[in-house]
């Protein structure tokens, strides 16, 4: 729970939130509809995105060792026979057979996309919350 | 241009609670033109002091749903420590992992790609049921539960009534 303690009195975050609103709606109409082909942005945390020539070098290098650990996580072909799952439980779509999955060190399986956009934000096992990146390490260890 | 794949999920979520309604909440859109935007409406949970209450809110979805949280706002008026005054809601969940800044929260109670809307409203009905004073967003209404549960219990009674009269 927490941390929704407002400083400010409610008039002044009411006041906020409005300005948040209008500007919203008056920036999403240009909004190109390629905008995935823009400029990648990252997430040094899950809810500051920001273009690659705007972060620290520090926040550069733990993007750059995240994306490495989740070359680690094996991709393959959905097969129902092994998979008990039979949707993505991120975007609640079923699994095709033969579509690329990719495998958390816990064995839970997303589509690849899906799973690569949430772990760049956090680097956990949406299912069960495990840390992915302790989990490599162990399934190091025990190899 | 395609639609995108938090609008899909949405609808998706949409259909399924009005083919398979949840106990204890009915789920709809504010406006049937914008997915992003739903309304619903909680039933006060039984054996609490909500109980009998019909409490209304707004749930506003980001484009990036389902890898960032929505937030939730109660319209119609509700006194909870969890709740703040305006009727934004303040639980673990709908908040994202990494914005805790004072490590009060562990990242595994926090949002999950896989919370639909039927797991948030399961989440703030049992938040109704069982208010966590931890860290209050409504610090009269934490303080009240704690040390003058007589006159919580009198404007929780009242909002229920109030609500009661805004339904009919």
């Amino acid at each position: 729970m927490g941390n929704c303690l407002k400083g400010t009195s409610n008039e002044d975050i009411s006041l906020l939130r409005e300005n948040e609103r209008s500007s919203e709606q008056q920036i999403e109409p240009i909004q190109p509809s390629s905008y995935r082909d823009r400029t990648p942005v990252f997430y040094p945390t899950p809810n500051d995105g920001r273009p690659a020539n705007q972060l620290t070098e520090e926040e550069q290098v733990r993007i750059a060792r995240r994306i490495g650990l989740m070359e680690h996580l094996p991709i393959l072909a959905y097969d129902d026979s092994i998979n008990k799952n039979k949707e993505c439980v991120i975007c609640m779509i079923e699994f095709k057979i033969g579509e690329e999955v990719r495998y958390l060190p816990c064995m839970h399986v997303y589509h690849v996309s899906c799973i690569d956009d949430w772990l760049m934000r956090s680097f956990t096992c949406p299912s069960c919350m495990e840390p992915v990146d302790a989990a490599l390490l162990t399934s190091y260890d025990t190899n | 241009m395609s639609e995108p794949q938090s609008s899909l999920l949405l609808r998706k979520q949409l259909a399924e609670l009005n083919k398979n309604p949840v106990e204890g909440f009915s789920a709809g859109l504010i406006d049937d033109n914008d997915i992003y935007r739903w309304e619903v409406l909680i039933i006060g949970p039984p054996d609490t002091l909500y109980e009998g209450g019909f409490f209304k809110a707004h749930l506003y979805f980001p484009k990036e749903y389902p890898l960032r949280p929505p937030k939730m706002k109660f319209v119609t008026e509700i006194w909870h420590p969890n709740i703040d005054k305006s009727g934004d809601v303040c639980i673990s969940i709908l908040h994202e992992p990494g914005d805790d800044k004072y490590g009060y929260e562990k990242a595994s109670e926090r949002w999950l790609p896989v919370h639909t809307v039927e797991t948030i409203l399961i989440s703030v009905i049992s938040m109704l049921a069982d208010p966590n004073d931890e860290s209050p967003a409504n610090v009269d209404a934490a303080k009240e539960w704690r040390e003058n549960y007589q006159e919580f219990k009198r404007k929780v009674a009242r909002c229920v009534r109030r609500s009661q009269e805004d339904c009919l």
